[in-house]
């Protein structure tokens, strides 16, 4: 009986070790399987659950965030993903095309993450913990002046937690949200950081070309353009005056300051014409080739991974 | 020799500061006035013929011979860029059955008064939707290298709107807040039209 206790004695840790050694073993697969797959959802599973969100009380930690509107909101943002408007004069537009990705491939996991900020003022999303800051809390429903934003809580929550999140350089002199941030320094997105976020926040696996100064070397932009929309969601980063301003002052900044989501791109006669998504909606527009390759800062190819995708 | 060259230096600083409040003055409330009848003329046009098919237009070189155009679809925006006289713009217009003599005299209107943008733009007051014409002229035609480019721009409203007493558009009567549009504050120069200098021209 003493020799059967002592063997316990002696093997209990050993299994116990392998256990865990087990456990952990399951667990890094588990999440080598992950990294390998970009989670996925319909827009139909992201309705479901949402019907089920009945009485949803308004949160402390989002004072100025109606349950109701927000719920509204989100409701339209995935039956109508195109609609997100990044606002009138804010600096959200990084976000706003990064919206592009979970309301198109994976609205779920969007929804949960949101019901969860919401009520808990705290969540996960992929490899990210977020916890805004009071300023931020505060701030979320009261944002004004901004045209279609002004009526969508859901959004601003969503932009302002993610400026507060995610920094780069340009955010180094502005890092804490005050009133009026928006429009300023404070939620700017470089190239790296809007690439950045996607890889974590979505897993995707993303290829860039360009940086913030220095247009990429792409020796035929409409090739490039066209093979990327064939491997996944393309975003580019260009100079946005420069796509409405043609010649009304002789000195032209060159500077990338707005992401565009490319859904189309075909030639037609000497031009090229392009169909991208921004400002809650779709636009069409021709340019020479030359003139194009002018604008374009950053082209950032999201695709995604599917080694163990069911 | 280095008092000529101070001298110099701060004749030419005057001359920027003086030049730039002159130009200010002279694009507030006076330029509305004197062009009045042709800045109503072309909001009441544009609004008329925006009803029927919804676009924006505007110039898009100092010569003023290019214009953007955009036409406003339920699915999509389409923007074309034509110059004046060129067959495409009267092409385009009737394909998406816009008044061509309409537009085009619309446009030679814009073009008189060095107006290089209008729009139709929804804003919300007390989460009611509304709409205001958007117009925009360059401030200056002599413009100083490496400085901004300022727009003087006019802002029509459907009805009369709320200002302080330092003439300041207002969000509303009960709130009292001063309103911005694009990140700017507008000034009273009737119940119904409001104006400022921008950076931005659209």
């Amino acid at each position: 009986m003493r020799l059967k206790k002592k063997i316990q004695y002696i093997f209990y840790p050993s299994i116990i070790s392998l256990l865990i050694l087990g456990y952990s073993y399951e667990v890094a697969a588990a999440d080598k399987r992950n990294a390998d797959t970009t989670p996925l959802s319909t827009q139909k599973q992201a309705l479901q659950f949402l019907e089920i969100q009945t009485n949803l009380e308004a949160s402390k930690f989002w004072p100025n965030v109606n349950p109701v509107t927000f719920l509204q909101n989100l409701k339209k943002n995935i039956e109508y993903p195109l609609s997100m408007h990044e606002g009138r004069s804010t600096n959200f537009c990084g976000y706003a095309a990064l919206s592009y990705h979970p309301l198109h491939d994976d609205p779920l996991s969007y929804l949960t993450f949101m019901l969860k900020l919401y009520k808990e003022g705290k969540a996960m999303y992929g490899k990210e913990y977020f916890e805004p800051s009071k300023a931020v809390k505060l701030a979320a429903g009261t944002l004004t002046f901004k045209g279609e934003l002004d009526v969508r809580p859901a959004d601003q929550l969503w932009f302002l937690a993610l400026a507060d999140h995610f920094k780069g350089y340009l955010n180094t002199f502005n890092r804490h949200y005050n009133i009026g941030d928006e429009n300023k320094f404070w939620p700017s997105v470089n190239f790296a950081k809007y690439n950045r976020m996607v890889r974590n926040l979505f897993n995707y696996k993303v290829t860039s070309v360009g940086a913030d100064l220095i247009r990429p070397g792409i020796g035929d932009t409409f090739t490039y353009l066209s093979e990327g929309l064939q491997k996944g969601t393309v975003t580019v980063y260009l100079s946005n005056p420069q796509l409405y301003k043609k010649n009304h002052s002789g000195l032209k900044l060159s500077i990338p300051t707005h992401y565009i989501i490319l859904t189309d791109i075909h030639k037609a006669d000497d031009a090229i014409a392009i169909t991208y998504w921004d400002y809650a909606g779709k636009t069409r527009q021709l340019f020479p080739e030359s003139f194009l390759k002018k604008i374009i800062f950053g082209v950032s190819i999201a695709s995604k991974r599917t080694t163990n995708a069911k | 020799m280095q008092n000529k060259t101070a001298t110099i230096l701060c004749l030419l600083s005057t001359l920027v500061i003086l030049s730039s409040c002159a130009t200010k003055k002279m694009f507030s409330s006076k330029y509305y006035f004197e062009n009045e009848k042709t800045l109503i003329d072309i909001e009441q046009s544009y609004k008329k013929l925006y009803s029927q098919k919804p676009f924006s237009v505007g110039f898009t070189d100092k010569s003023f011979h290019y214009i953007s155009l955009e036409i406003i679809t339920d699915t999509i925006k389409y923007i074309y860029e034509f110059e004046i006289t060129e067959p495409r713009l009267q092409d385009t217009l009737y394909k998406y059955r816009l008044p061509i003599p309409d537009i085009i005299e619309l446009v030679k209107k814009m073009q008189l008064i060095q107006c290089i943008w209008i729009n139709k733009l929804d804003y919300y007051d007390n989460n009611q939707k509304r709409s205001l014409i958007f117009m925009s002229m360059r401030k200056a035609v002599f413009h100083l290298p490496f400085t901004t480019e300022k727009y003087y721009i006019l802002t029509f409203y459907p009805q009369p709107q709320y200002y302080d007493s330092e003439g300041n558009l207002l969000s509303g009567l009960r709130r009292r807040k001063i309103r911005k549009i694009k990140g700017d504050t507008f000034y009273r120069i009737n119940d119904k039209v409001a104006y400022t200098v921008s950076d931005k021209f659209r």
